[in-house]
């Protein structure tokens, strides 16, 4: 089988780094720049040209910062979500002046006097309404909404009403998840909420008629789930044939992005979502066969099936996937300390291959086609791991890992502006660049020298 | 506490719990391991054979040094040790390479089991978190702490064991002052 092994290579540490654990690194929708939140109440703003940092948010959270987002589709401003374990979420902002030049140290030093203030970020509004720790934040594709979701079971939706006063409006307030809800994840075009937690489900959640309301929920994980990360809305495994991947895209627009979760479980999962006429056409069929559907669909209810469990690669939990919106890969992070890099292919031959006859799972494809499924034979993909980083922050717990556009200087000389590089956010406070280089041959592994 | 849940727990004596020195009495030899010497190196790690990494050299970490480390955390509502009442015991702790199928990997998963006193004790959640805390901040960070409820001893066994395992709920615990007040007054007897 012709592969092509993906290959992470230690890019740069940021620094200075948390002397306490990090959570997680949010990259900057559009400048250079990532958000770590630490334990020790501060976010920090690092450069990804220089991996410097550039300032330290302080002040704000009276205890550890567990998640941040960036507001998408803004100009001119930069504003910053943040959740805390003290139950509140705050609101940041700063004008863009930075994070773009790549030696503000010298550069900006006078500007820095003359412009002290307009360098600060500016507190704006702390979101006051959920009774404990703020896990995750999630702002909708078009920035108007705002997720947060905490372990007092319940999701809140605001709205940003810009009206130049930092006024936030409550939307909905949904309390159906079970347990602590540790993630909320906006789908990448529509107003569609994704979430997950402590009662081991993912929902799916959508405005109806003024009301927010659950329009699914899926069961199909064995513990909590920690992250959930949605598929990029153009993307598509890597094929020879112009043909296959306009096939998949047709495919593809019937179901949409699919979404992809990891668990305390050890499992990652890949979930689709069954186009209406198939759901019905299988609703029809079990009318068929007499045995009667429990599940009546109504205008808004969706049917998530999982369309593949990534190939097992980790030990312990796995708190956080990313899915490359670029690329296409999936990387995976967890207790074990491990980094986990996944392509998905399409996969030659008919539905009676075997996919489990290979036994060295680290590079055997994964079918992911269920055997009932409708989908022409042509259009079947697997996942296969393509890079495994073991102690990829020494011996530390990774909680985070995130894609971001490559901007160091290396990257421009070599004129690969579409580069891409992995975040990784763990325990010791450290976060790291992670270069991905596509090569032949073994994994390299190249060991921190800036600690 | 408005009312003592086990108003009569089993106590061990405390001669009875096992000790590192019974095993070393054959021997003959000075007890390297224990009392103010605990922290000099065995000259035998020295004088053996192995020369690979320095930190090999390291005192390996064993289930009775666990134990040890454990024991005199007090119960929160008995004037009693957890070892005393036997809520923690040597041959329910155990010591495992979290990466099997990595040898170089430094990981190492310590596994706790916990027999509450009684099995719907509302404070096993809290006996947990202690030994927990205490372990986190005894043992060097490449260990992986699993303190569960042992199995059929517990009414709510699952549910404390998934809180238990939760890293982020256990961080968010250090930071609630209430419950670290507890969770200090366990340990006061450790020192």
């Amino acid at each position: 089988m012709a592969q092509t092994n993906s290959h992470l290579t230690l890019l740069s540490d940021l620094t200075p780094p948390s002397l306490e654990r990090t959570w997680l690194t949010s990259p900057h929708p559009t400048l250079p720049i990532v958000a770590t939140c630490s334990s020790d109440k501060t976010v920090r703003i690092y450069s990804l040209t220089n991996f410097k940092l550039l300032s330290t948010i302080t002040g704000g959270h009276k205890r550890s910062v567990r998640t941040a987002a960036w507001k998408p589709h803004i100009s001119g401003e930069s504003v910053l979500a943040t959740g805390s374990f003290d139950a509140t979420v705050g609101i940041w902002r700063r004008w863009d002046n930075y994070g773009t030049n790549t030696n503000p140290t010298e550069d900006n030093l006078a500007e820095d006097e003359v412009d002290a203030e307009d360098e600060e970020w500016r507190f704006a509004v702390l979101l006051d309404g959920h009774d404990s720790e703020v896990k995750s934040v999630s702002w909708s594709p078009s920035g108007m909404l705002l997720a947060t979701c905490a372990r007092d079971k319940s999701i809140w939706i605001w709205e940003d009403l810009d009206d130049g006063d930092n006024n936030f409006e409550t939307v909905a307030v949904m309390q159906e998840h079970g347990g602590d809800v540790k993630c909320v994840s906006w789908h990448p075009v529509e107003e569609c909420l994704a979430s997950a937690g402590y009662d081991d489900t993912i929902r799916l959640w959508r405005e109806d008629l003024d009301d927010w309301g659950q329009v699914a929920c899926i069961k199909g994980h064995g513990g909590t789930v920690w992250f959930l990360d949605w598929e990029g809305v153009d993307a598509s495994p890597a094929a020879a044939s112009v043909d296959l991947q306009r096939q998949w895209r047709e495919q593809v627009s019937l179901s949409g992005p699919r979404l992809v979760s990891c668990s305390d479980d050890r499992t990652a999962r890949i979930w689709r979502r069954v186009p209406k006429e198939s759901a019905s056409a299988a609703a029809l069929s079990s009318a068929a066969t007499g045995i009667p559907s429990i599940i009546r669909p109504t205008g808004t209810d969706e049917n998530w099936e999982e369309d593949a469990c990534l190939p097992h690669a980790h030990e312990l939990a796995i708190y956080s996937v990313a899915w490359s919106r670029r690329t296409g890969l999936i990387a995976s992070v967890g207790a074990d300390g491990r980094i986990v890099l996944y392509e998905e292919r399409f996969v030659e031959g008919g539905p009676n291959t075997d996919p489990g006859a290979g036994a060295g799972a680290d590079s055997e494809a994964m079918d992911t086609t269920d055997d009932a499924a409708p989908s022409p034979s042509s259009l079947r993909t697997g996942w296969s791991i393509v890079a495994v980083v073991d102690g990829a922050h020494g011996i530390y717990e990774i909680n985070h890992a995130a894609w971001a556009k490559r901007a160091d200087r290396a990257s421009e000389s070599a004129g690969t502006s579409e580069e891409e590089v992995l975040v990784t956010t763990a325990d010791d406070g450290s976060v790291k660049n992670l270069d991905r280089i596509e090569a032949a041959g073994t994994l390299h592994w190249q060991d921190p020298v800036l600690k | 506490m408005a009312e003592v849940q086990n108003s009569n727990p089993t106590i061990l004596n405390v001669a009875d719990l096992p000790t590192r020195s019974r095993s070393t009495k054959k021997s003959g030899d000075y007890d390297y391991t224990s009392g103010i010497f605990a922290a000099v190196p065995n000259p035998a790690d020295f004088l053996s054979s192995d020369s690979e990494d320095d930190d090999l050299l390291e005192e390996p970490i064993d289930e009775q040094e666990i134990f040890d480390l454990i024991k005199l955390i007090s119960d929160p509502e008995h004037p009693l040790s957890l070892g005393e009442l036997a809520v923690v015991s040597l041959p329910d702790i155990s010591i495992k390479p979290t990466l099997p199928n990595v040898p170089s990997s430094p990981l190492q998963t310590v596994t706790v089991l916990i027999t509450p006193t009684i099995t719907h004790c509302s404070l096993a959640t809290v006996i947990g978190l202690g030994v927990r805390v205490r372990l986190e901040q005894s043992l060097p960070p490449r260990f992986r702490m699993d303190v569960r409820i042992k199995e059929g001893t517990h009414s709510t066994g699952d549910e404390v064991n998934k809180q238990l395992g939760d890293k982020e709920r256990v961080a968010a615990a250090l930071e609630n002052g209430a419950l670290m007040q507890v969770i200090a007054k366990m340990m006061e007897t450790c020192r």
